[in-house]
């Protein structure tokens, strides 16, 4: 039986633009995975509660303004709640020397403006599969 | 390419006929020769080549000839500033004056803005920009949101101190001021209260309510969705209303496409969903018992321009003739004024690239080209480094240079509508036209812009535009130098020093917040706030009058939109791919 | 049976085990069957109800509202919501619960979004074993909302306690449309969108349809309810008094733990795998075709084939008899698997690729429909890799019997 990928495509912080949330989160389920789907707006403590009942593997955070400069308090919070081992990637408009503290504080990627859809729906994969390969150990 | 042929023919004289008719029977045959030669060359040279569609839909021919452009000159085309507006809403356009150059300003605390205001009135700036931070535009004071975001987007304005810190020095009597300020329109408030607090009649003001259009919000899910639909339809018309009577100058409603667009609408659909937005305000405000002709000049529109050139030149065309006939047919307005369809037009973020940046300088520069042929009235042109972050300063001044250099170098407003009489454009603009009014009527078909709305119509076209458009991009369909095509092996990381506002001032400007908010007298607070729930229970008062009381009061900005949420509801964004 | 202290914790409420637990229920991975033994005989205290409508009917501002006037009350309240996955790739796109609004912080609630895992528009096969944990784990309300279309109004009858069906205000045709399987199933008929200028012609036209039905017959399943039509303005929060004063009367009236009565009936789910493993081992042509018995739920089984030579046909291809016999195997299994003899009446396949000497084939039956006497099953046989090579449906008719060799001795639809 297949273990589908679950994720969690989400919006945190004050910024409202979610096209690009939108379209990736459409690309996901297309790729065959399961994604809970959230308005921008966001809190933290609402995105962990929310990851842990839906058993999320992957989040994906949409920043176009300056919301990623909360992702490491998301991540702080998710291991707080027992749910450090889920994955978190960050997209959208992220300066270069501001990556760096993203991955230091646990962030798994950083997609960029312009990269294919192909390649954040491959990485999502095989972080999904890590994750539940460890949730579930013998589910196979 | 069987249209062309049909279209080169003309009537044939009858045999015998007098000489000027036979020297038109030879012209046609020569033209009708002409035209099959150049079809058999290009169709033997380029083949079975795929249409080209442009992002609206519209398939676009490879020549365009006389027969294209609409037979009837005065009423289709016509001369600037005269019905139907095609090329232009006034006599001059950009050759009597140019565009209003606003440029987005404001980062970090009010001290922050007004020294970069400063320089720009030095260098006699007569129009300003107020960008707030999206603790503002989410309808929060600057203690209720994470810390780490204060500042980042926009200028931290929370009080009517605040917007006199970042307005000290400017002649408010003489300068526009455009406010980007969603309902309940706070910092217009705080502006009257400013301008009261320096013996101004606030008559004098002049400006715009930027982020006014509350649909345009819910539709694109864009910052400013503080309160529920049926709550902004009500704090909109009191704002109408109320500037009505006493702010003569003051321009209440930006209808945005902006917005729209940047969330996935084809140029077409953008400037549908606008004119649906605008007709609905004007139905609205005439069942309020305003009249067209005194709302309607004060209305205003905002729109993306993308680098599609053509296709943005013939939508700004073909919206300002639209709008012409809707102004005077569908909402029967009689004074010219109320059928200009004064745009501003900011280029379009969604174009530029991460890959190779300084590619987006070109693309700006082409995307401002559109919106000066398209007859903007004002202009924002974006930073390169806008896909990489927060545009810098250095950046911004490109921006300003690539207007001024496309009005004085190039000397592009020499002419007015100067692709006017193109037959492709002309043809392009018959067909955006069409495109537009096609969109308009599912719109008005599903009972009008606020019902589409509200029932998720406007979102789902909008999405599934947005995916069309990524697919095509994926598919390279739709060509991206620097990312799907014209890549470089090895491209140079561009770094930049991502201005983020001082932490320390931020702090201080938080501390004495704080303070200052401690030492308010509550009870002229509390007084205010509760009119403030007074009127928005009574259909005869006005909200706004009594949101522009409150400041006076001395409440804050985050106290006056969680009251109107409280008393009219939340904005809920419906969550649809 | 689980590992002790997860089962502790699950029945302890705890967030996380819980949410694991349901993602094991879902996928049915390994030891979900043996979860689901253990959840059985610590359920049916919980009060189920059911909530479904068409999309954009307001069944999450509902949800929204009877999630706070519950979680008022001091109760604990879990929401199964279930979205439609795409027939295409099986992704599904759960948007719903945050349409719900701001309860679902509260502590004292738990959401979680489902997909309908190929059933179009109806309930996930494993809903039931999830509603069963929500219930064992301590919550006083079990929700389930699901879109209203085709098959899940049957579904969700079996499951829920309390069934309301969520109507939009609409012209006459529209809602005539609605009635064919609705009102058959509500208890409560809700009319949503009070403020609408129709809703209250909406109303009347459901009352009049409702009280034509009285004349016509009981309300099967309701005892001596009498289904109700109540108009609810959720976001204005008007009329929501009443939906919940109905509500708590027919849970008076019904009574908690319907499904588990409606599910005595059937074979036990532990038991279908074997039940299934069974009928194939003694399936003397699937054992001769090389055939493997993958798995069964009720209602579903998988048979699994490694193509070799002498499956080939004259072209060097796979024949397609033999899909059509994998594919065969897979329907008889599944519709027998709830422990009463089907017998398959007609088939139809639609082969999409060649398959080739070496390639493994799988074979996923499962049910569409089922009624008393018919059921309706889609057969998809995939390669490894997932990719379609034929589609096969199938009906057939229930006898009263149980399958040869399980009881009295008769034929199945395998084989058929």
């Amino acid at each position: 039986m297949e273990l589908r990928p679950r994720v969690l495509v989400t919006k945190i912080g004050l910024d409202g633009h979610d096209r690009g949330a939108r379209v990736v989160a459409a690309c996901l389920r297309d790729a065959g995975m399961e994604v809970v789907y959230t308005p921008p707006w966001q809190d933290i403590p609402a995105v962990v509660k929310l990851a842990i009942e839906e058993d999320i593997d992957v989040i994906g955070i949409s920043s176009l303004a300056t919301d990623h400069l909360i992702v490491p308090a998301l991540i702080e919070a998710l291991r707080a709640a027992g749910a450090g081992d889920v994955a978190v990637i960050v997209g959208g408009i992220v300066p270069d020397e501001e990556v760096p503290a993203l991955i230091e504080a646990g962030v798994a990627q950083v997609f960029h403006p312009g990269a294919p859809l192909a390649r954040i729906a491959d990485f999502v994969r095989s972080a999904a599969a890590r994750v539940r390969a460890t949730r579930f150990p013998d589910a196979r | 390419m069987t249209r062309l042929s049909q279209e080169v023919h003309t009537a044939s004289p009858a045999p015998g006929a007098d000489p000027a008719a036979r020297q038109s029977a030879e012209d046609a045959s020569r033209l009708r020769e002409a035209a099959e030669r150049w079809r058999a060359e290009y169709a033997a040279s380029v083949g079975a080549q795929p249409d080209a569609v442009n992002r609206s839909g519209i398939a676009i021919e490879p020549l365009y000839v006389p027969a294209d452009a609409p037979p009837s000159f005065l009423d289709r085309i016509g001369y600037p500033g005269q019905p139907p507006y095609t090329r232009g809403i006034y006599a001059t356009m950009h050759r009597g004056r140019s565009w209003s150059q606003r440029q987005l300003v404001g980062l970090g605390t009010p001290a922050d803005y007004n020294a970069r205001l400063r320089r720009l009135i030095e260098g006699g700036t007569t129009a300003v920009s107020l960008i707030p931070c999206n603790s503002v535009f989410r309808g929060f004071d600057m203690n209720e949101v994470p810390a780490e975001l204060l500042g980042t987007c926009g200028t931290v304005v929370d009080t009517v101190e605040h917007l006199e810190t970042c307005l000290d020095g400017l002649d408010l009597a003489r300068t526009s001021v455009a406010l980007n300020d969603p309902l309940p329109f706070t910092l217009l408030a705080f502006l009257i209260v400013a301008a009261e607090r320096r013996g101004l009649d606030p008559a004098c003001l002049a400006g715009t309510s930027n982020q006014s259009d509350y649909l345009s919000h819910c539709v694109a899910n864009h910052m400013f969705f503080r309160l529920s639909l049926p709550g902004s339809r009500r704090v909109l018309l009191d704002e109408i209303a109320f500037c009505m009577g006493r702010m003569p100058r003051w321009n209440t409603l930006s209808v945005v496409g902006q917005h729209m667009q940047q969330a996935g609408a084809t140029p077409a659909q953008a400037m549908a969903f606008t004119l649906s937005s605008a007709i609905q305000y004007a139905r609205d405000c005439i069942a309020r018992g305003m009249r067209p002709d005194e709302f309607l000049p004060r209305f205003t529109f905002f729109f993306d321009v993308s680098i599609s050139f053509f296709e943005e030149i013939a939508k700004f065309r073909a919206g300002r003739r639209l709008w012409t006939r809707i102004a005077r047919d569908t909402l029967g307005a009689r004074d010219a004024r109320a059928w200009r369809f004064k745009f501003h037009a900011q280029t379009s973020g969604v174009d530029l690239t991460r890959a190779q940046p300084l590619n987006n300088i070109a693309r700006v520069a082409v995307q401002a080209m559109a919106g000066i042929f398209g007859g903007l009235q004002s202009l924002h042109t974006d930073a390169w480094d806008e896909a990489l972050s927060t545009p810098g300063p250095a950046g911004a001044r490109i921006a300003v240079a690539t207007q001024n250099i496309l009005r004085e170098e190039a000397r592009l407003t020499d002419v007015i509508d100067p692709l006017g009489g193109s037959w492709y454009v002309e043809q392009l603009t018959d067909r955006m036209e069409a495109e537009i009014e096609r969109t308009l009527a599912i719109v008005e078909d599903a009972g009008g812009m606020y019902r589409a709305v509200e029932a998720g119509l406007v979102q789902r076209m909008i999405g599934e535009s947005a995916r069309r458009f990524q697919e095509h991009i994926e598919s390279g369909e739709q060509v991206c130098v620097g990312v799907n095509a014209w890549r470089e092996p090895d491209e140079g990381q561009t770094h930049l020093a991502q201005p983020r506002p001082d932490p320390a001032r931020m702090r201080s400007h938080l501390e004495s917040f704080r303070r200052w908010k401690a030492g308010r007298p509550a009870a002229a607070v509390s007084r205010a706030l509760d009119d403030l729930t007074r009127a928005a229970h009574d259909d005869t008062a006005n909200t706004f009058e009594q949101v522009v009381a409150a400041a006076r009061s001395g409440c804050t900005h985050g106290e006056i939109c969680a009251r109107l949420r409280r008393e009219l509801g939340t904005g809920q964004p419906l969550a649809m791919i | 049976m689980p590992h002790p202290d997860r089962l502790a914790a699950i029945l302890a409420g705890e967030r996380t085990a819980l949410a694991r637990a349901i993602s094991m229920l879902e996928n049915d991975a390994r030891g979900a069957a043996a979860l689901r033994a253990a959840l059985r005989g610590r359920c049916g205290r919980a009060h189920v109800l059911g909530i479904t409508g068409a999309p954009g009917a307001g069944k999450s501002t509902l949800i929204g509202a009877l999630l706070g006037a519950f979680l008022g009350r001091g109760l604990k309240v879990a929401v199964a919501a279930v979205d439609p996955s795409s027939p295409v790739s099986g992704g599904a796109l759960l948007g719903d619960r945050i349409r719900m609004g701001s309860h679902a912080g509260h502590e004292n609630c738990f959401i979680r979004s489902l997909s309908a895992r190929g059933q179009l528009g109806g309930l996930s096969a494993s809903t039931g074993a999830v509603v069963d944990l929500l219930d064992a784990a301590g919550f006083d309300t079990v929700i389930v909302e699901t879109v209203g279309a085709g098959q899940s109004e049957v579904d969700l009858a079996r499951l829920a306690d309390t069934r309301v069906v969520l109507c939009p205000p609409g012209l006459g045709d529209e809602v005539q449309a609605l009635k064919a399987g609705i009102l058959e199933l509500a208890d409560l008929l809700v009319v949503s969108k009070a403020d609408h200028p129709l809703a209250g012609r909406t109303a009347a036209e459901l009352r009049d349809m409702l009280a034509l039905r009285r004349h016509g017959g009981a309300h099967p399943g309701a005892g001596t309810w009498q289904p109700r039509v109540l108009e609810v303005d959720a976001a204005a929060g008007t009329g929501l008094e009443a939906l919940l004063e109905a509500i708590e009367e027919h849970r008076r009236a019904i009574g908690c733990g319907r499904r588990l009565q409606a599910r005595e009936a059937e074979a036990d789910t532990a038991d279908t795998a074997a039940l299934c493993a069974r009928l194939a081992a003694r399936d003397p042509f699937v054992t001769s075709l090389g055939g493997e018995f993958a798995g069964a739920r009720p209602g579903a089984a998988e048979v699994a084939l490694a193509i070799r030579a002498q499956h080939l046909n004259f072209n060097g291809t796979c024949h397609g008899g033999v899909i059509f016999a994998l594919a065969d195997t897979a329907f008889g299994l599944a519709s027998n698997s709830r422990g009463r003899l089907a017998a398959g009446i007609d088939a139809h396949v639609t082969y999409h690729s060649a398959v080739h000497e070496g390639e493994r084939l799988l074979a996923r039956a499962r049910e569409i429909s089922r009624s008393r006497k018919l059921a309706v099953y889609r057969v998809d046989v995939e390669r490894a890799d997932g990719t379609l090579v034929a589609a096969f449906t199938g009906t057939v008719f229930i006898t009263g019997a149980h399958p040869a060799g399980e009881g009295t001795s008769s034929r199945s639809a395998g084989g058929a």
